[in-house]
């Protein structure tokens, strides 16, 4: 685009028309901004004094009939398309790797319904998930989709990488939680899905766009399922010698059904680290939080319950207020300087797997990683915190204090540090990913994830998007 | 703030978003540039040689409010305003803030307010209490003054006026310019030494955190020993509560709202003080704005009305928008800046703006 800046202006001129100049950008500040999202690579490639591919023009739509529009001018012109929510994603699906139209999406934030009869909210996708979530609180609802980046990231941002929340053990992910959308297509249809999730009228097409990282289209409006703000909240934190007998106790709960809205355990150097640093408590373990709400005479039962489990697998009770500090504190993890930062190297490789699976894969991953990266003294953390009826997600991280200063061989060994945890996942039945999606930096194996169903998907992306503007490079798809 | 320690700020906000969706600026202009994040990002980015100042990444950098918002989230309390001013203060000096920054400078140097060409008025008298007047209430809201001075009065106290028409030294120091706020301070301080007053008393949040936070964490200017330092609010919701002040009832049976005033966040401990008080006046409960309490915004007075016109409106307008969503027909604050700028605009919202202490000195017993 740069080389040609008589098709530049056409192209403003014409976005300018649709939005409004006041919508479009093209200045140097924001292009630069708009260069990175939360992904460690972009960021760390700035913190090296290196430039990115910023996007060409940034626009900031009303409606969903202007993204329409503005996805018209893209297959006219074959310029790539990336939406943008609020840029909190960790894989890089949101960076403007071949520059092109970005599409900010937070102009769209209204609350357009809520149904107290039905316990749902249609609102456009645009909208900060936290700000939606202070609406309906004052309505005595939640949305109960608690991610960490709840602060900052669009509800369009939550589904379209199949996000997953802290109560999700309960609750279910964002995907179990959306009844219907309003999605732009990649050639300007503005379609809607089916009103309600569970029916019988043919195939489930609808969770196409739930993981599709805006390849299928731009996600503009949603109906969520609401719950009324609990009555009880109970926390509890048990200390285990054994994580494999944690793990345990996370299966019995919840192969018996007993409906923690969160169980979160911490392996023993993430305990020790991690929870030391943020919370303060200084345990020798593998220190796990249950919680149990809604109707306090319920939830005192099932974590009754909960609790026999532990004991029977040698859990040390804790009591409440270990509990009640990380549920009153859990995104203070997320702030820096307590985060993980720059100029350290970092990744979250988490993965989810069945019951049966889990321990080795954490092993195996585990193993994988600090031996095979042992001369740069890494580290290798994590904590089970996304609790199914059949399995678990480990949320995996891997950590270089000291990683090299110039930012290509970073980049190099971040990759070789990856490959080598995504193997050891994929060896072990383990999905490349459970919740960040899989981005720019997940791409790359979509390919052995998937096998010989990975066609299908292909043909999929090339009958909705038949150019191939929508996010390229993203989620294992071409440009 | 040392120049390290604004460094060491910046490196911890520029990749972080977590106070991104309070950010009022943010809010009104979805552009991820004008949010900590984006300023972060800009000056550290400056400092590694990505970008360099110039008029576009300048106006960025004056597009912040300095309101506190972002550090009042933050968890590890990150003074990104007082980075972000430090930053500013370097831009100022080598020539390349806004020209309208400058223009404001020398008002604050010669006038030392950026509204009339008018020195401030001579302080005379002692007393145990002082009442810092300012700029606001002097040049935009006189009988917020007047108003004030009655109800103090009411309840036996007098105090000693000093700063009448003087910038607290916030504005100069929000646009880059610690030294003339500094400049602005000490003649404050020495007209409350002058008083013999062992209480100064302020008309605002905004006063109060000059004299408080900015004073020393941002100015590093020591404030005196022995001397304290309280809003008026505070002051007559002491007496209200002990039953020395009282007020007749309103009959205005009007819905109305109370809306924070700019800089209310920075003092977390007064958002109950002026609704107690109102509640001794209006004969029926406010309704409450979305943007409220521990996640209110600014109403568009401070250093953007001057540099950035449109957002600063924009800001007012927000205000006036999220009031007459709360079903409220009339606005009340005590903030003369903040007055000035809703009353500007609150025809195009069809809100009647009264004025806090107006309104309790109209009601006095």
């Amino acid at each position: 685009m740069e080389n040609n800046l008589f098709l530049t202006e056409m192209i403003l001129s014409e976005l300018s028309e649709i939005v409004g100049p006041d919508f479009v950008s093209v200045k140097e500040s924001d292009k630069f901004i708009y260069s990175t999202d939360w992904a460690w690579m972009p960021q760390m490639w700035l913190d090296r004094g290196m430039q990115l591919r910023p996007p060409d023009y940034i626009v900031h739509p009303g409606s969903a009939e202007e993204i329409s529009e503005i996805l018209e001018i893209a297959n006219k012109y074959r310029i790539p398309v990336v939406p943008w929510g609020g840029g909190s994603g960790t894989q890089g699906a949101a960076l403007p790797i071949f520059g092109g139209i970005l599409i900010d999406t937070k102009r769209m934030d209204k609350i357009i319904a809520i149904d107290e009869k039905s316990l749902t909210v249609t609102a456009q996708a645009g909208i900060i998930i936290a700000q939606l979530e202070w609406a309906l609180n004052e309505k005595g609802f939640m949305l109960p989709h608690y991610a960490a980046s709840s602060n900052c990231a669009t509800l369009g941002g939550a589904l379209a990488p199949r996000g997953t929340g802290t109560m999700s053990t309960k609750y279910g992910k964002a995907e179990d939680m959306v009844l219907s959308m309003q999605i732009v297509l990649p050639t300007g249809e503005i379609i809607c899905t089916p009103p309600v999730p569970k029916h019988a009228a043919g195939p489930d097409w609808f969770r196409l766009f739930l993981g599709a990282e805006g390849n299928f289209g731009i996600i503009t409006e949603a109906t969520m399922q609401l719950d009324y703000l609990p009555e009880a909240r109970l926390m509890r934190a048990v200390l285990f010698d054994d994580l494999n007998k944690a793990l345990e106790v996370g299966r019995l709960i919840m192969t018996h059904r007993l409906n923690p809205f969160v169980i979160r355990l911490y392996d023993r150097e993430s305990t020790s680290s991690h929870v030391k640093k943020v919370l303060g408590y200084d345990y020798d373990g593998a220190y796990m939080v249950m919680g149990f709400d809604g109707d306090p005479e319920i939830a005192a039962l099932q974590e009754k319950k909960a609790m026999v489990y532990c004991q029977q697998m040698g859990g040390r009770d804790l009591g409440r207020d270990p509990g009640d500090a990380w549920w009153d504190h859990r995104y203070d993890f997320y702030y820096p300087p307590k985060s993980l930062k720059l100029p350290w190297m970092y990744g979250t490789t988490e993965t989810v797997t069945t019951y049966d699976k889990i321990a080795n894969l954490y092993w195996a991953e585990k193993k994988a990683v600090e031996e095979g990266f042992a001369d740069w003294n890494v580290k290798f953390i994590a904590h089970f915190s996304h609790w199914f009826h059949w399995g678990v997600m480990v949320y995996s991280r891997f950590i270089i204090e000291e990683p090299p200063q110039d930012a290509q061989e970073a980049l190099r060994l971040h990759n070789r540090v990856w490959n080598a945890a995504m193997q050891a996942v994929m060896a072990n039945g383990g999905m490349i990913n459970e919740h960040h999606g899989v981005g720019l930096k997940l791409s790359r194996y979509m390919r052995k994830q998937y096998g010989e169903a990975w066609p299908l998907l292909l043909k999929i992306k090339k009958t909705i998007d038949p150019n191939g503007i929508m996010n390229p490079g993203k989620t294992g798809f071409g440009f | 703030m040392q120049l390290q320690t604004a460094t060491a700020t910046i490196e911890n906000c520029r990749y972080c978003l977590m106070c991104r969706h309070v950010c009022p600026v943010g809010h009104i202009t979805r552009r991820e540039t004008l949010t900590p994040h984006g300023w972060g990002l800009t000056i550290a980015s400056v400092q590694r040689g990505l970008l360099t100042w110039n008029l576009d990444t300048v106006d960025v950098l004056y597009s912040c409010a300095d309101c506190g918002t972002c550090r009042a989230h933050c968890v590890t309390d990150q003074a990104l305003p007082d980075a972000i001013a430090t930053t500013r203060a370097e831009v100022a000096a080598q020539n390349l803030a806004p020209a309208a920054a400058y223009k404001v400078h020398r008002a604050l140097q010669e006038w030392s307010n950026p509204y009339e060409k008018q020195v401030p008025e001579t302080v005379n008298g002692q007393a145990e209490i002082a009442l810092f007047v300012g700029d606001d209430a002097k040049y935009l809201r006189p009988t917020a003054l007047e108003s004030a001075l009655k109800l103090l009065e009411a309840a036996g106290v007098k105090p000693v006026l000093i700063g009448i028409g003087r910038s607290s030294g916030y504005l100069a120091s929000s646009l880059g310019f610690p030294e003339t706020a500094k400049m602005l301070v000490q003649n404050t301080l020495d007209e409350l030494k002058a008083s013999g007053a062992r209480r100064m008393l302020v008309l605002t949040p905004g006063d109060y955190y000059a004299f408080d936070r900015l004073l020393t964490n941002r100015l590093e200017v020591e404030w005196p020993q022995g001397v304290e330092l309280q809003e008026v609010i505070s002051l007559l919701d002491e007496k209200f509560t002990a039953g020395m002040l009282k007020f007749k009832s309103s009959d205005d049976k009007r819905p109305y709202a109370y809306i924070d005033p700019t800089h209310s966040l920075r003092l977390p401990a007064r958002y109950e003080t002026p609704r107690h008080l109102l509640a001794g006046v209006m004969p029926t409960a406010g309704r409450e704005l979305f943007w409220r309490k521990e996640r209110m915004h600014p109403c568009g007075n401070g250093a953007l009305q001057f540099i950035t016109p449109h957002i600063s409106d924009h800001l007012t307008y927000a205000r006036l928008a999220d009031t007459q969503k709360a079903g409220a027909q009339i606005a009340i604050t005590e903030d003369p800046g903040c007055l000035s700028h809703l009353s500007r605009h609150a025809d195009r919202f069809g809100l009647y703006i009264q004025g806090f202490y107006e309104l309790l000195a109209d009601h006095l017993v």
